[in-house]
This record gives C-alpha cells, sequence and structure tokens, in this order.
C-alpha cells in the first residue's frame, strides 16, 4: 500500500515538476505574450510579433530606445493589428523586470486623460498606454478614427487583464509632501540624462545620479507659489553628501549652513539640503517661503527605510 | 570627444539671460568663444512649392525635380543644375547618399531618384554612387566615398530635441548610444571620423511634411506633421538645420498656441557650430534665401 502511494506521488512529481520550473522561470513576457489575442473587433494580429532586447531596441524605436533602457527595460514585444478598414495599432509591451521602473517609464510621459485600464492608463490621441506589475504597456493607433480608438481601449483592458498582480511604486515617492504636489508632474529615475530631459541641470553628471541611485522630480503648487522638488535617494550618506558637495559647487554655490535657499540671477530661489542618504534639491521656487517650507517637510519627516 | 569636460549648469544659462529650453537655437553661454572658426556667412536655399505633394501625401517626382534644380542652381550661382552638381562634385569621384529610412518619415524615394540623376548627368559613373542608411558603414561605396550627398527629413526626435542633417550621420559610428548624452550635444563629434570629415558636399532637409511634435515609444503621430512643402539646401548643415529648427519652433508655437520649446533643447546643433565647427547657427552668420510659395512659411 505504502510502496503503491508512493508511486502515484512520485509520478505526479514528475510531471507537475516540469510545469512548477517553467512558471517559475519562465519569461514572463513569453507568457504574457502566448495569452495574447489574436483578434479583436476587426482588428487581427500580424502573423509575426517580434522582441527587441535593450540593444536592439534602438533598431526598433531608434533614439527614444535610450529611455526603456534608462529604466532596465528586459524586453520588448511588438505586435502590429490590422483592418482593412482602419489604421493599423502597434501594440508594444516592455518587460521593465521590476515595477518600480515600469511605474517609472510610464512617468517619462503623463500627458493624456485618465483611464481606467491597468495602474494610472492614460489615452491621448489614439496611443493608449499604463503601466501594471513590471509592464509598461503602449498601444498606439497610426490614425485615431472612432474604431479605432474603441479598438485600442478594448485591446488595452485585454492586456491589462492578463496581467494580474499589481505593482508598487517606488518607496521614494512615499516621501514627497502631498500638499500642492502636481502628481502629472511627478518623474521618477535613476540617471541623469533622464533628469536633463525634464530638467536641465548640467552637461555633466554632477549628483552622480545612475542604477544605484532613485530619484523623482515633481513641481508643486501652493497658492501662488510654485517649486521644482527633486530627491535623491542615494546608497549610503556618504555617496548624498558628495553630490550636494558638488552640486553647491558648480550650482549653488551661496548655499551655506545659515541660508539654504538662495535666489538666483533669474529671480527665483533653489536650495538644497542632506539628510542620511536622501539629498533634497529646490529650483526655481517663486516664493522663498515655498522653498524652505519643502526642504523642511521632506527632511523632517522622511524615513529612509 | 576628448577635450569636452567643462562643468555647464543650468546656472550658467540664468546668468546670460538666456533660456535653457532655447539653450540650442540660441546658442550656449560657455561654447561662444570656441578657438575654432566657423565658416564667415552661409548660404542657405529655402525652397517650396504647393504642389509638390499629390491629395494622398506623395511627392510629385517631376516638382521635386524642378525644387531642387532651382535650389542648387541657387546656391551654386549658376543657371544651370548640371553645373551646380559639378561645383560640388568631380566627375571621378565616389559618393555615397546618406539617406534615412525611419518607417514613419523616410526620405522620399523620388528624392534619392532625383540626385542620382543629377550626379549621372554630372558625370559619376553609376558604380561609385549609392543610397544607404543603416548600412554605410558596410557599404563599399560609402568606405571609398571621396564625397557625400547627406538628405533626411526633418522631425522632433525624442531623444537629441530634433532628427536633424547633422543627426543623420549617427550611422557612420558602431554604437551610436554612445552620443545620446545630455540630448545627444556631441553629435558633431562623428563629423570627425575620417569616414566622414570633410566629405559632405551637399545637405538636404526634406521639409515636405515634417513632424513637428511627436508621441509615443514611437515619437510619431501623423497629427503632428503638417504639409510645408519645403526643402532646405546648403552646404552648412548647421545653418540648414538651424533654419529647419526655426520653422518647427514657430509651427509648434502656432499648433500649440503659446510658446512651445523643442523638447529636450537640440544642443547638438548650436554645439556643432561652438565646439566642432561645422557651420553657423547664429542669424547674422546666415545668409538665408526664400523661393516659391511663400504662405505660411513660418521664417
Amino acid at each position: 500500500m505504502k510502496a503503491t502511494f508512493f508511486v502515484i506521488i512520485s509520478f505526479f512529481i514528475g510531471i507537475s515538476m516540469p510545469c512548477i520550473i517553467q512558471k517559475s522561470y519562465a519569461d514572463p513576457l513569453k507568457i504574457l505574450h502566448e495569452a495574447l489575442p489574436d483578434r479583436v473587433n476587426a482588428w487581427t494580429a500580424e502573423p509575426e510579433d517580434r522582441f527587441f532586447d535593450d540593444k536592439t531596441i534602438f533598431d526598433y524605436i531608434n533614439g527614444a530606445g535610450e529611455v526603456y533602457r534608462a529604466y532596465n527595460m528586459q524586453k520588448c514585444l511588438s505586435r502590429r493589428y490590422i483592418n482593412p478598414n482602419g489604421p493599423p495599432v502597434v501594440l508594444d509591451i516592455f518587460h521593465m523586470g521590476s515595477s518600480k521602473d515600469a511605474f517609472g517609464v510610464f512617468t517619462h510621459d503623463q500627458i493624456g486623460e485618465t483611464i481606467q485600464i491597468g495602474q494610472e492608463g492614460l489615452y491621448q490621441h489614439g496611443w493608449l498606454r499604463f503601466w501594471k506589475d513590471t509592464f509598461f504597456v503602449s498601444i498606439y493607433a497610426e490614425e485615431e478614427t472612432v474604431a479605432a480608438q474603441r479598438f485600442v481601449k478594448k485591446l488595452g483592458k485585454a492586456v491589462a487583464s492578463l496581467i494580474t498582480n499589481r505593482g508598487a511604486k517606488p518607496r521614494i515617492t512615499g516621501l514627497l509632501p502631498s500638499e500642492g504636489l502636481q502628481p502629472r508632474s511627478l518623474r521618477y529615475f535613476h540617471n541623469h540624462v533622464v533628469l536633463n530631459y525634464h530638467f536641465y541641470l548640467s552637461n555633466e553628471n554632477i549628483l552622480n545620479l545612475g542604477p544605484h541611485t532613485d530619484a523623482v522630480l515633481t513641481e508643486y503648487n501652493r497658492g501662488e507659489a510654485s517649486a521644482i522638488l527633486l530627491l535623491v535617494l542615494y546608497p549610503d550618506e556618504k555617496k548624498s553628501m558628495k553630490a550636494n558637495k558638488a552640486l553647491l559647487r558648480h550650482y549653488l554655490p551661496e548655499v551655506n549652513e545659515t541660508e539654504e535657499v538662495v535666489m538666483l540671477e533669474n529671480k527665483k530661489w533653489s536650495g538644497t539640503k542632506v539628510k542620511g542618504r536622501l539629498l533634497a534639491a529646490i529650483f526655481d521656487a517663486n516664493s522663498q517661503g515655498l522653498a524652505e517650507a519643502l526642504l523642511r517637510e521632506i527632511t523632517k519627516t522622511s524615513n529612509q527605510d | 570627444m576628448g577635450r569636452y569636460k567643462t562643468v555647464i549648469t543650468r546656472r550658467d544659462f540664468i546668468r546670460t539671460g538666456s533660456s535653457v529650453a532655447l539653450g540650442g537655437l540660441m546658442g550656449l553661454p560657455l561654447l561662444a568663444h570656441s578657438a575654432l572658426k566657423t565658416p564667415a556667412k552661409s548660404r542657405v536655399v529655402l525652397i517650396r512649392d504647393q504642389n509638390a505633394l499629390d491629395k494622398d501625401g506623395s511627392p510629385r517626382p517631376a516638382i521635386l525635380q524642378d525644387m531642387l534644380d532651382e535650389a542648387v542652381t541657387t546656391l551654386c550661382d549658376t543657371p544651370d543644375p548640371t553645373i551646380a552638381w559639378k561645383q560640388l562634385v568631380r566627375s571621378d569621384e565616389i559618393i555615397g547618399i546618406k539617406s534615412n529610412v525611419w518607417y514613419h518619415l523616410p526620405t522620399p524615394k523620388p528624392l534619392e531618384t532625383v540626385i542620382l540623376r543629377r550626379l549621372l548627368d554630372a558625370g559619376i559613373s553609376n558604380e561609385n554612387v549609392s543610397v544607404d542608411d543603416r548600412g554605410v558603414r558596410k557599404n563599399a561605396v560609402f568606405q571609398r566615398a571621396t564625397a557625400l550627398i547627406n538628405i533626411r527629413p526633418m522631425r522632433t526626435h525624442h531623444w537629441s530635441g530634433l532628427g536633424t542633417l547633422l543627426k543623420n550621420y549617427i550611422m557612420f559610428v558602431p554604437s551610436p548610444w554612445k552620443y545620446h548624452d545630455n540630448a545627444c550635444e556631441k553629435l558633431g563629434a562623428i563629423w570627425q571620423l575620417p569616414l566622414v570629415r570633410g566629405k559632405t558636399r551637399l545637405n538636404i532637409l526634406v521639409m515636405l511634411t515634417p513632424l513637428f511634435h511627436g508621441m509615443g515609444p514611437h515619437h510619431f503621430s501623423r497629427r503632428y506633421m503638417w504639409r510645408y512643402s519645403g526643402l532646405i539646401v546648403s552646404t552648412d548643415p548647421v545653418a540648414a538645420d538651424t533654419t529647419g529648427a526655426r520653422i518647427i519652433q514657430a509651427k509648434r508655437n502656432a499648433f500649440f498656441g503659446k510658446e512651445s520649446p523643442i523638447s529636450p533643447p537640440p544642443l547638438h546643433i548650436t554645439a556643432a557650430s561652438a565646439h566642432f565647427a561645422l557651420g553657423n547657427c547664429q542669424p547674422d552668420g546666415i545668409e538665408l534665401i526664400k523661393l516659391g510659395w511663400k504662405k505660411d512659411v513660418l521664417i
């Protein structure tokens, strides 16, 4: 009896093990790929889907590939849907490896109307995009028609439903004061090339940003007062201090222990402060009060662990 | 690229009162004192024809031929297109026509054909001329080329601000992404490489249906293209790009109803002038000749 039981158990372990391994180690993008619909409304997928990695992505989307590389893109799947009576629609699914990078690449462009698809879906002139789990999904109609718009949204919902997990936002976003935060202006990133894209700071990487740093840039409005806030979380305090020193040397030599914010030649206020691993910098504030308040709030409440 | 180490910050722009957003067109503050010399004055011909495109937006080859002939003869101060081309290239030369195959907005084939025809008219042997884009590094004609003709459509570009004539040579390097830093500011360095240096005889910026704004991973939407129906022709790539950039900027401002700077700023245009002495980007260094259709010329 015991021997029979052992044989049966062994048999089930034997046939189920490959599935478990496949599930554990399979490429998440491939799993998603296999489940994608071939036909939605009058649009049908072209026979050949294409995959790109962090090098071949340039062959596909030219210099724009740099954005996805900056967020640790693992792989991109591109599928084209065609309809004899409608515009082609391109589905691009980027597997970013982590949910914080999927969120990050999503924040690169936040123009559009909010749509309840995926996490924080946005729609603009035939282009739908959202992030979910470790994926950034873009669906783009080469021409916006009523039918194409309907298809894009339906396909978006279908893809989003295939991604079962939700992703967590980077923890650094939780350090931002909520009052006056402009969510659509928020950018999460790692490297200085992306910083310069959104807010030109310097031709050199004076803040020593890179894969090891988490950074967030955002705008604040409180009444008539406005400011830009940059937060960078470094691996250790030594690095945050060093970056702050470089920022002071190259950009804000007037800042000192008694004056954390100073008025620059454009009549706007800038300043910087370090607390532990966190560097906070304010740029182009039209109010000294807001600049000081943001620095104070950040460094007072921040829990960097 | 080795000498390019000065730290330039936003503060430098603030100090000089120049807008960072417009930095690419206005001149970088610290680059203005470059020791390198740019040409005194660069001639740029902008030609437009209302009928350059058919109703579907496809270029009309015969009209493109006329436009290019008129532009090149004006540029070279001679009435005959063949003579003009002979001023640009010798009959014994080996010529690469650097095109652009970007899926959404490639160099129009009829324009490539028109250029080929004029080169053959000027006495170039058929086997000594080739059109290529992504294969230029392996193309036997390009490897032996003594002269280059540079042609591409202008468009906004996700990473460099603008897809320009200067940027069109990025396929001459094995690792294009190495030039992506700081909005591709150092693209001018590519023009110093042996495969390219001093070989460019003519630059043609295609402004038939430019892209003035982009969106999405592909940075493209037909919504942001318009029928400008023009060509910009010059021996100076920087002057041609600067002229194109001014038109794109004007279109953006008109379309969006407010100042809408090209983003990111096309720093590589100014840097190509100030650091790499590839041409003129300042208005007083450009002799702009406008020919043809004047409506909504934007410059």
